[in-house]
């Protein structure tokens, strides 16, 4: 999670137990606001939020917590929130540069001994501390790509070696993972066809999308029944669940609330408040309505940008363009969509707040109701 | 008591809240939910400030904070297969209902307001687990009360009508059964007759003057359901058979599905059924006995399938055709070879669309021609015993998932292809399933109008 360019976060959606999020007024945040932590000035380099809590690393090895769990602890290199667990990655007790993986209740306030730990083994071959792109990613996924941790026991749980894992995304009931070589692999449970292999059938054991094959990706990103990854090129791929437009594609449920703007020629921005006819599609008639798409959808954003990096929460979608912009879409029950409303979307639509204060987004962390968006004043 | 009844809006808003009111304890440490570790304790928390919320008087707060559990409990209910799904979140979800049904209600409103105060008790009875002595229940008894037939809130934008498949032709089809060996009838056989000749050996038979005399073959028709019972919401299957593309759930009130359509979970409409004694006969207790009730417009059709428990199927109004594959002849109608759609045959009611590879050297499949195969007409007041059910290792304890959400679509219980009896049939009008489960110590009553 270490990030190269000094910024500052924002957050914004869900923060009904407390959790730091922006002004820290209410029960949810509408708007991007500054992120007001306890501990001003502290340098942010991750952050990983879970329903009721979100877990924070700053650049000095300090992991704080804030919402439904509290306490702070030092000597962290990443931690990996959920509701059940946290997980956070220490320095090594002994010398050397191996580290310790150890599990907390998130109730403990990190004090007091982890529900687990483990010793684990460093990368193979690489120096510690902030890397390149091809260090091997963030937890869940451990630094040595051979194992990774899971909320539900069992905890730690190996990776086949030749999948030369570089980075893990875990959904509600799946997992995707991305390899050295840009492939993507899926698995779990597909009810949902958050597994993007056609069917609806689950994997026991990751399987290689084949509908990717050959496209080299750069970032995968897991909702909790969708999946998102990223191509090198900037392309979007987007499979899954769609019941709140997560997909960016035509959703009933929104039509039916008066919300979806599919087929509708409201007013279109090019901003990417609706497309006027989105990329290889003349709509006249009313698009079908997608409650499941099963294997992967090429995404246009508006204006043809190109995508760097990708979050998902439990039903919406982040993405930050290579010129700096935030797109999001889908579930925008409580503000985690950040279009100063509630409501939800089946389109892209750009986060205006961040065009007019003249910050670059560069880094977009999603919880399950919330963003927390990192961003640097523009040059 | 009410009050006024010249006034368009609720009459007596003070009195739906005190007969409301009366039905929730006293204390807020009375309405506390015993819940497993499953649970998170952030859930737990979230649920006591709900409480604490509603017996403050904080009605908006308590309503954002319902929101919250009610969001979360969801996303758990849409987590994993149905079966798996701990009991404890749907008793999370229902309590969400019933504290957001009673804010909704807590200030004088309009029928619009109780309206959405009943929609959210029906949510918690669909996908939730009782509580506190089926609360849920009551409560959309008083609202139910209180929504006086023409007092019901305008309708809103209808909802959008999709698209019916007709049959090709417009009129239903009365299928050519003569070569077919019929179903044996006989008039209320004694129990042990009946067990002895048709249950044990799984014999079909059709059960005459079974169900003639139950109160809802009187009572029901379209202007009494929608009296009792057109203000709930319940899901409504849309498309002419569940294998099609188009084929989706949603939910909706039984006026709107009645207005649009036409014309289970309702306790009044189970009141007038009665099980037969022939359903005695299996081990299993009289309250795992389960009444799902289906409405259909003429021309509705059943794939072929199978379900995990025996049946018993009556008609209550108009007639249905039915079709019966002995379980012997489970591969030769091509189960689908997918876990949703195992217990369902790729054969429509004349034939495979287009052949699978077939896994005996079989070309073509001519039911009638290859299969024993048996045929049943039931007109109203007849009930059909369909006694074949899986073996029991095959089947997991399945239940049918009442609704995920609108648009998605939903399967009848899977149980894996193994010795599949079937029935397809055309029908119209009001029939009851009956179903009997002797290994699983199970009998299910579902009533069926198609």
């Amino acid at each position: 999670m270490a990030e190269e360019r000094p910024g500052s976060w924002f957050g914004f959606g869900f923060c009904g137990f407390g959790q730091a999020l922006g002004s820290g007024r209410g029960r949810q945040v509408l708007s991007p606001e500054p992120l007001r932590l306890p501990d001003a000035g502290t340098d942010i380099c991750g952050v990983s939020a879970a329903w009721s809590y979100t877990a924070f690393v700053s650049r000095a090895g300090r992991v704080l917590l804030s919402g439904s769990a509290g306490g702070a602890a030092d000597g962290c290199r990443d931690a990996w929130a959920s509701e059940t667990l946290l997980v956070v990655l220490r320095d090594g007790r002994g010398p050397g540069p191996g580290a310790e993986l150890q599990a907390w209740a998130p109730g403990s306030a990190l004090r007091g001994e982890p529900l687990w730990a483990q010793t684990v083994a460093p990368e193979a071959g690489r120096e510690d501390g902030a890397g390149g792109g091809t260090r091997a990613g963030p937890l869940p996924l451990l630094p040595c790509a051979r194992a990774y941790v899971s909320p539900r026991p069992p905890l730690y749980r190996p990776l086949a070696p030749e999948l030369r894992a570089r980075r893990l995304e875990l959904g509600a009931e799946h997992a995707l993972l991305l390899d050295e070589a840009g492939q993507v692999y899926s698995w779990g449970g597909g009810r949902h066809g958050q597994l993007g292999h056609g069917t609806l059938e689950a994997e026991l054991a990751p399987r290689l999308l084949e509908a990717l094959q050959g496209l080299r990706m750069a970032e995968v990103a897991a909702g909790g029944w969708h999946s998102v990854c990223v191509s090198e090129m900037g392309d979007i791929y987007i499979w899954g669940w769609n019941e709140s437009g997560q997909l960016a594609l035509p959703a009933r449920g929104l039509a039916e609330d008066g919300q979806t703007v599919a087929g509708e020629a409201t007013a279109l921005k090019e901003d990417g408040s609706g497309v006027k006819g989105p990329a290889g599609t003349e709509e006249g008639a009313a698009a079908p309505f997608i409650a499941v798409q099963p294997f992967p959808a090429l995404l246009d954003l508006p204006l043809g940008s190109d995508a760097v990096t990708a979050s998902c929460g439990s039903r919406h979608t982040a993405v930050v363009t290579r010129t700096g912009e935030l797109y999001t879409w889908g579930w925008g029950k409580y503000g985690q969509l950040g279009h100063q409303d509630t409501a939800s979307w089946d389109r892209p639509r750009r986060v205006q707040y961040f065009v007019d204060k003249r910050l670059q987004v560069t880094a977009v962390r999603c919880g399950p109701w919330n963003t927390y968006v990192r961003a640097v004043e523009q040059s | 008591m009410a009050e006024d009844s010249n006034r368009d809006a609720l009459a007596g808003p003070g009195a739906l809240w005190e007969a409301l009111r009366a039905l929730l304890p006293r204390t807020k440490e009375e309405l506390r939910l015993d819940l497993r570790a499953s649970v998170e304790g952030s859930v737990v928390v979230l649920l006591q400030q709900a409480a604490d919320l509603f017996y403050g008087g904080r009605r908006s707060e308590c309503l954002q904070a319902c929101e919250a559990v009610l969001d979360y409990s969801w996303e758990k209910l849409n987590t994993g297969l149905w079966q798996d799904v701990d009991k404890d979140w749907r008793r999370v979800y229902a309590f969400g209902c019933l504290l957001k049904a009673m804010c909704l209600c807590e200030a004088p409103g309009d029928s619009a307001t109780v309206a959405a105060a009943l929609r959210a008790c029906d949510m918690g009875l669909l996908m939730g687990a009782a509580i506190f002595d089926d609360i849920l229940i009551k409560v959309a008894a008083v609202l139910q009360a209180h929504l006086l037939p023409g007092k019901r809130p305008a309708q809103g934008p209808a909802p959008e009508q999709p698209r019916l498949k007709k049959a090709r032709n417009g009129h239903v089809s009365i299928p050519d059964m003569r070569s077919e060996k019929a179903v044996p009838r006989l008039h209320c056989p004694s129990l042990q007759h009946f067990r002895k000749h048709y249950l044990i050996p799984q014999t079909p038979v059709i059960l005459e003057g079974v169900a003639d005399h139950w109160p809802c073959m009187k009572k029901w028709s379209l202007e009494y359901i929608q009296e009792i019972a057109g203000c709930r919401t319940v899901p409504v299957e849309v498309g002419s058979r569940y294998t099609d593309e188009e084929w989706s759930q949603r939910l909706m009130t039984v006026s709107e599905f009645i207005s649009c359509y036409i014309l289970n979970e309702i306790p009044e409409l189970k009141q007038d059924i009665s099980i037969p004694d022939y359903c005695c006969l299996g081990d299993g207790e009289e309250e795992e006995i389960t009444i799902n009730a289906w409405f259909g417009p003429p021309g509705t059709v059943s794939p072929l399938h199978q379900d995990p428990q025996q049946n018993f199927l009556a008609q209550v109004l108009g007639r249905k055709y039915i079709r019966l594959y002995s379980p012997q002849e489970s591969e030769a109608v091509y189960p689908h070879d997918t876990h949703l759609l195992h217990n369902t045959s790729q054969v429509g009611p004349r034939g495979l669309a287009a052949p699978p590879p077939p896994p005996g050297g079989r070309t073509t499949l001519q039911p009638s021609s290859v299969l024993s195969l048996l045929r049943c007409d039931l007109p109203s007041g007849n009930c059909v015993v369909i006694p074949w059910a899986p073996s029991q290792e095959a089947v997991p304890k399945a239940r049918k998932r009442p609704l995920a959400t609108a648009g998605q679509p939903s399967c009848p219980p899977g149980a894996p292809a193994s010795q599949l009896p079937a029935h397809c049939s055309l029908g119209r009008g009001l029939d009851v399933r009956l179903s009997m489960y002797i290994y699983f110590v199970h009998i299910n009553v579902l009533v069926l109008f198609v």
